[in-house]
């Protein structure tokens, strides 16, 4: 009985999952029609760059939701980094291989201190992920205004091999990005899906009291994985500086609705214990493609927030629904055991 | 126990009004102009727009739900409402509309949370993408401005010479919000199922139609904002109001509104959103410079959460002893009753 209700949960995952395809396909043949240019491969993979930071914050926000929390202050972290990147390699003098060790050492930390008022003190999530967005947003601002180039500006000139992490192509035609991407995109998975931190995380976001009765430090397991929300927002920071060129404080302003978006697209229950690194890596692309295509085909991209809003309202109804109807059926099948 | 929560309620209220307090004497200790008469007054008439966004979204969060479409009925609202005023409509149709738009904008996010189940936070975070691309679709993409200068003068209206026309509004609304929830009949609602929506169910209340109000209110107050807003301002850019979502929540969460539903009132709120809108003259005051004002609130926002947190862990670990303690007592009375010795 219980490898049957397991069967079906995960056939249900599965469908999602295919939905995602389905609709990345459907993209792809639509704007592909609209505008033929959208189907050559450096153009389709080069897209990424767009959207590469709200892709590699969605893995982990995927991981942290799962336990039942959520962390909005993924954005403010992506310009903290940036600033921090700046000013060390610039005003400080450091090796930008140096600093980009501190950087991620920030984001980290930044992750930790929410996670530690989360777990330990036992403050709701999203209260702390908003004054942690408000604190680190702040920060990055104020840091702006101590470096030596003015704030409009920003800081540039940063050496080749730096920017060669997302300007350059592996291969020849794969954009960096792409590949850093599936490197996370398998980080991620193994970590949530293949390793027995991954079951913890599942049973903290099913029931904490019950992990807490199994003798699993419970605490720690979802301090975790907000500070590998913070690791992965400032690696997404160092990658979008790369892109850029530049640092700015106000880098990851408008990032933390479409990463909710993706995680929650891809399939993870707000309310925590389900989800898949997997459906959110495609919510991502979607969206990403989505708002690339609509661009392509000559929408103006102040009105990309209509469609996305629709999507994600749409696709979550109509999700939510396919659920609600599975419940008969559940009634059913325990009539018939009787 | 019901006692309990009325008092937690009660000094938390009190907590942030204390706090308001020590922060502006603080401030004018260092710096004694900032606690002339006038600056006060300047400090309580820029928090009218925060003021008003937090009072609507503190019924959702008393509810247990979110709101994060406000920041984008507020632009939508203002940019309506400033249109109209300036190819000649009367103020009052353009209010009108305003409000109108703003009650769709809640009842569409009501009727998705309770009908459609989807949850709060998702379902605004839709509609603030679609409003907020309304906005650009509806003005072009352009400002609106060459206002009326009868539309731009409501601000500078006092009552008596100090009082600003908007804060004497906002002031009573602050009031009859406040009168509406302790004393009508359904007034209570809002708290009850945040505190408990499946009790709530139970005993009758309707539950649905009291959180599809709450957001069709916040949305309404979002839209007054918006007018406020638009007048105030002066002008409306597309991008009016983004971001403006979090800060009603961070003046809510300040002022003891807690996020998980039924805690909290409107004159929390109310104070909390001068609190919140006052750091950047505060800091400007202390001769700091203006752009560690998210940094502030940032830092505020945590640690009057984490001592809040702290000091509710302290208050059930202190009634939790208190209730064993009963209990023993009275199993060894009951014990000596049926005549055991006692231990």
């Amino acid at each position: 009985m219980r490898t049957l209700e397991n069967f079906n949960w995960k056939k249900l995952i599965l469908r999602w999952e295919m939905a995602l395809v389905l609709i990345l396909v459907l993209e792809i043949v639509i704007f592909g029609s609209i505008n033929p240019r959208f189907l050559k491969i450096p153009v389709l993979l080069g897209s990424i760059n767009d959207y590469i930071s709200i892709c590699i914050i969605a893995l982990f926000g995927t991981i942290v939701m799962i336990t039942g929390g959520i962390d909005i202050s993924g954005g403010a972290i992506v310009g903290l980094t940036s600033m921090v990147l700046g000013l060390l390699w610039q005003d400080a003098g450091m090796n930008i291989w140096a600093a980009v060790a501190i950087c991620l050492l920030t984001g980290a930390i930044c992750g930790a201190l929410n996670g530690y008022l989360i777990s330990y003190i036992g403050v709701q999530a999203m209260v702390v992920t908003l004054g942690g967005m408000f604190l680190y947003s702040g920060l990055a601002v104020v840091l702006s205004t101590l470096s030596v180039s003015s704030a409009y500006e920003g800081i540039g000139g940063f050496p080749q091999p730096f920017l060669q992490i997302a300007g350059g192509r592996a291969f020849g035609v794969i954009p960096n990005p792409f590949i850093i991407f599936l490197i996370l995109v398998v980080i991620a998975y193994v970590l949530l899906h293949k390793s027995r931190y991954g079951r913890y995380v599942f049973l903290v976001g099913v029931n904490p009291n019950a992990a807490s009765f199994s003798g699993i430090n419970y605490r720690f397991v979802s301090m975790f994985t907000y500070v590998l929300s913070g690791l992965s927002a400032s690696v997404a920071g160092v990658v979008l500086t790369s892109y850029l060129g530049s640092c700015r404080a106000d880098l990851g302003n408008e990032l933390t609705m479409p990463i909710v978006t993706a995680v929650v697209l891809g399939g993870t229950a707000i309310t925590g214990g389900r989800g898949s690194i997997i459906g959110t890596g495609l919510a991502a692309i979607v969206i990403g493609l989505l708002r690339f295509g609509l661009q392509m085909a000559g929408v103006s991209t102040q009105y990309l927030d209509i469609p996305v809003g629709l999507l994600l309202i749409v696709a979550v109804a109509a999700r939510g629904a396919s659920l609600y109807m599975k419940r008969p059926s559940f009634a059913a099948k325990k009539q018939k055991a009787a | 126990m019901n006692n309990l929560i009325r008092k937690m309620t009660q000094t938390r209220e009190l907590f942030t009004v204390a706090f308001m307090f020590v922060l502006f004497l603080g401030t004018g200790i260092v710096n004694p102009n900032f606690l002339e008469p006038g600056n006060i007054l300047l400090c309580l008439n820029g928090s009218v727009i925060y003021i008003l966004l937090a009072i609507g979204i503190s019924f959702v969060i008393t509810t247990g739900d979110i709101d994060v479409s406000i920041g984008a009925t507020l632009g939508l609202t203002a940019a309506v409402c400033a249109t109209m005023i300036r190819d000649g409509s009367s103020l009052l149709a353009a209010s009108v509309t305003a409000l109108m738009i703003g009650a769709i904008i809640g009842l569409v996010n009501g009727l998705g949370v309770t009908k459609l189940r989807i949850p709060a936070i998702i379902m605004t975070l839709g509609v603030n993408g679609v409003v907020r691309g309304s906005i650009y679709v509806y003005t072009e993409g352009k400002w609106v401005e060459n206002l009326p200068a009868v539309f731009k003068s409501y601000g500078q209206i006092t009552l008596a010479g100090f009082v600003n026309f908007f804060l004497l509004i906002t002031v009573l609304i602050v009031i009859g919000v406040y009168l509406y929830i302790k004393k009508a009949n359904n007034g209570k609602y809002f708290a009850a199922i945040g505190d408990n929506m499946g009790g709530a169910t139970l005993i009758g209340i309707p539950v649905d139609k009291a959180r599809i109000l709450a957001f069709i209110l916040s949305g309404t107050f979002a839209a007054l904002a918006g007018i406020i807003f638009a007048s105030k301002i002066g002008f409306v850019t597309p991008t009016a109001g983004s971001g403006y979502e979090m800060k009603a929540i961070a003046a809510c969460v300040l002022g003891g509104v807690s996020l998980t539903g039924g805690v909290g009132s409107v004159v929390g709120a109310m104070f909390g959103a001068i609190i919140m809108s006052s750091i950047s003259r505060i800091l400007v005051f202390l001769q700091f410079s203006s752009n560690w004002d998210d940094t502030i609130t940032g830092i505020l926002l945590i640690i009057i959460v984490v001592s809040d947190a702290l000091i509710q862990k302290h208050l059930k670990e202190k009634a939790r002893r208190e209730r064993l303690a009963a209990r023993d007592l009275k199993a060894q009375k009951a014990f000596e009753e049926l005549g055991g010795e006692s231990r």
